[in-house]
């Protein structure tokens, strides 16, 4: 990764940042530059602890806790806030800037401290399929105009796991657990094999208590946990009080109660997250993996196809892309479709650009509700380092 | 350098007591050196070692930094201040001393909560009703990262803490800890309780060695010499 060292250097990547915002902003996106320096709190509450392990944070002489923006997605959802409260006012931004992340095997040309974004971002069009379609283009175009051949993609889509999810008979809770841990691929294993043979199991909570509660009366299992509490001389401390401690061992025990997971039902949802298939082919592949266990995924591959023939017609071919199940599950606020662009040249541990939909994290940042979102950067260096010498 | 070894030990507390008696059963003496305040030291019959008596963990910096070559110091010092700790140093000997476990521990009144999956379970139900995350106080903050990674939680703010870890549920400034303990009286004695999956490291004081020193034969057969004094301590 060649760090702008050189006059020339530096002014290479001045251009082609320039001429990627010039594809931006004639595509109808609003330049906008967010603040690199973010209130720490709020970002952290957004990314959780993981990304704050690879966020450079900091007090200023005032004590507040800052950090150093470490993508610009999060900033643009709290510009938009601040410009529209509410946040459900349609918009599309595009930006050029500096992102900075820890690197905990030690910075080098590769994994850079300090890396240059140009992405652009879609708050609250209706179209899901036809906008997620849109960015992918848009960015693919920038790539061609910067002078970028040969490029490869890899897809994926969440939505489809929680199409198979929500299409299995299961308790509500138990699905949004599924979904909770698809990011962690050990817990959510575990959390599989739990909800499979587990079930019955008191899991080391007081199994005396457990079959007393009834599901039916909250306040009867707060008064149960109460005298539990007094009789074993524990005082409650803290800020969580004794209702909100029987309303989890109240879902503890209907866990208890409930009929474990059919063992097919968790292989299924195994073998989905497992499938990799060509882009094209997905869709029959996955009808073949559910016959016969009478699950209807229709609307969520309907989707899929819609969105694969919307940028079949704007003019990118995936034939030869892959669609893996599993891609996306390492960058939590992604809710749906997600893409990645390889150059051949730099391999495909180092893509070009990459985005995806996060229809949750507005809301997270403030919005009133959820505010469908799509999104995607370009790593500017990067790009620079996967052109031929002459281009453009 | 000046071409020796340079040993990191405790320069205080309870941790340079048994860091002596260990010393002086493995047949190592040491005398202090240089000006009267003695941050400096020999040991009798190794002319090519100096000692230097650092805080502990200021001796985890200087092994990861190589300003150091071996030292004495806790693995719970060593595994937070380096997340590849098996990629900088080597563990030499564990020295039976300094014993402590890394632990996660919660309030006793938590009857919901036995396990780190039931924590992930009870932070998002409590960043429903109280409008934030979960805090946990530690001075463990990589640690704690790291085993929440693994144990998949992740709804929850770490507090630094930097000392009286186990009062700040009962004070209200976190609502779960991660601290060392070694009988769980402390603990007990604060209203908190270990969680069944929620010991994090078992530590004790080690003799490690760094791999980033400028280390040369001559300095290796030292610590050979060093080790071996210390392997034959618990033979003995």
């Amino acid at each position: 990764m060649p760090l702008a060292t050189t006059p020339a250097d530096i002014e290479a990547l001045d251009a082609l940042a320039q001429r990627l915002m010039g594809i931006f902003t004639r595509a109808g996106y609003e330049r906008i530059a967010p603040a690199v320096i973010q209130p720490a709190g709020l970002f952290l509450d957004v990314v959780g602890e993981e990304l704050r392990a690879r966020t450079y944070v900091f007090t200023d002489p005032d004590g507040a806790e800052l950090c150093l923006r470490p993508d610009l997605t999060v900033p643009t959802c709290r510009l938009h806030l601040e410009r529209h409260a509410g946040g459900n006012t349609p918009a599309r931004y595009c930006y050029s800037g500096s992102a900075f992340r820890y690197q905990p095997a030690g910075a080098d040309r590769a994994h850079p401290r300090e890396f240059r974004q140009a992405g652009i971002e879609s708050f609250g069009a209706p179209d899901r399929e036809r906008d997620d379609a849109a960015v992918l283009a848009l960015i693919v175009e920038a790539l061609r105009d910067a002078g970028l051949d040969g490029l490869e993609f890899r897809i994926g889509d969440l939505g489809l796991f929680t199409a198979l999810v929500n299409a299995l008979p299961m308790p509500e809770r138990w699905r949004w657990r599924l979904k909770h841990q698809f990011w962690r691929p050990e817990a959510f294993r575990s959390e599989l094999a739990r909800l499979t043979s587990g079930a019955g199991q008191t899991m080391g909570l007081p199994r005396e208590l457990l079959d007393r509660l009834d599901p039916a009366d909250p306040g009867g299992a707060e008064a149960l946990v109460i005298e539990y509490l007094d009789k074993s001389g524990h005082e409650l401390i803290g800020a969580r009080t004794a209702s909100e401690i029987a309303q989890r061992l109240l879902a503890e025990a209907a866990d208890m109660r409930e009929t474990p997971l059919p063992a097919e039902t968790a292989a299924l949802i195994e073998g989905y997250v497992g499938v990799k298939a060509p882009a094209r082919e997905t869709v029959d592949g996955l009808a073949r993996l559910t016959r016969g266990h009478g699950v209807d995924l229709s609307a969520g591959l309907d989707a899929y196809q819609r969105r694969l023939d919307l940028i079949g017609k704007a003019g990118v071919s995936l034939s030869g892309a892959e669609f893996s199940a599993e891609f996306g599950r390492n960058l939590e606020y992604y809710t749906g479709f997600v893409f990645e662009v390889m150059a051949p040249a730099l391999g495909h541990k180092s893509p070009v650009a990459g985005g995806g939909r996060y229809d949750s994290l507005l809301a997270e940042v403030g919005a009133r509700g959820q505010v469908p979102a799509v999104g995607a950067c370009i790593h500017t260096e990067r790009l620079l380092a996967a052109l031929p010498e002459a281009a453009p | 350098m000046n071409g020796k070894l340079i040993l990191a030990l405790p320069s205080k507390g309870r941790l340079m007591e048994q860091c002596n008696t260990a010393l002086a059963k493995a047949g190592l003496t040491i005398t202090r050196s240089g000006p009267a305040r003695g941050y400096k030291g020999e040991i009798d019959g190794l002319p090519g070692v100096e000692v230097n008596f650092v805080s502990s963990s200021e001796i985890a910096q200087l092994l990861r930094t190589g300003a150091a070559h071996i030292g004495v110091t806790g693995e719970d010092l060593i595994r937070e201040t380096m997340a590849d700790a098996d990629e900088r140093v080597r563990f030499l000997k564990g020295l039976g001393f300094g014993r402590a476990d890394v632990v996660v521990a919660v309030p006793a009144c938590w009857l919901d909560v036995r396990r780190m999956a039931d924590l992930e379970q009870m932070s998002v139900l409590f960043r429903r009703l109280h409008g934030r995350r979960v805090r946990v106080a530690t001075k463990y903050v990589n640690l704690t990262r790291r085993f929440f990674a693994q144990t998949g939680v992740t709804g929850y703010r770490i507090a630094e803490s930097l000392g009286a870890t186990e009062g700040t549920p009962a004070a209200g400034l976190a609502e779960l800890i991660v601290d060392i303990t070694t009988t769980g009286a402390t603990l007990g004695a604060n209203g908190l309780k270990v969680l069944d999956d929620g010991v994090i490291l078992e530590s004790q004081a080690n003799l490690v060695a760094s791999k980033a020193a400028p280390w040369t034969p001559e300095l290796a057969a030292i610590e050979a010499q060093i080790a071996a004094r210390f392997h034959a301590m618990r033979e003995a």
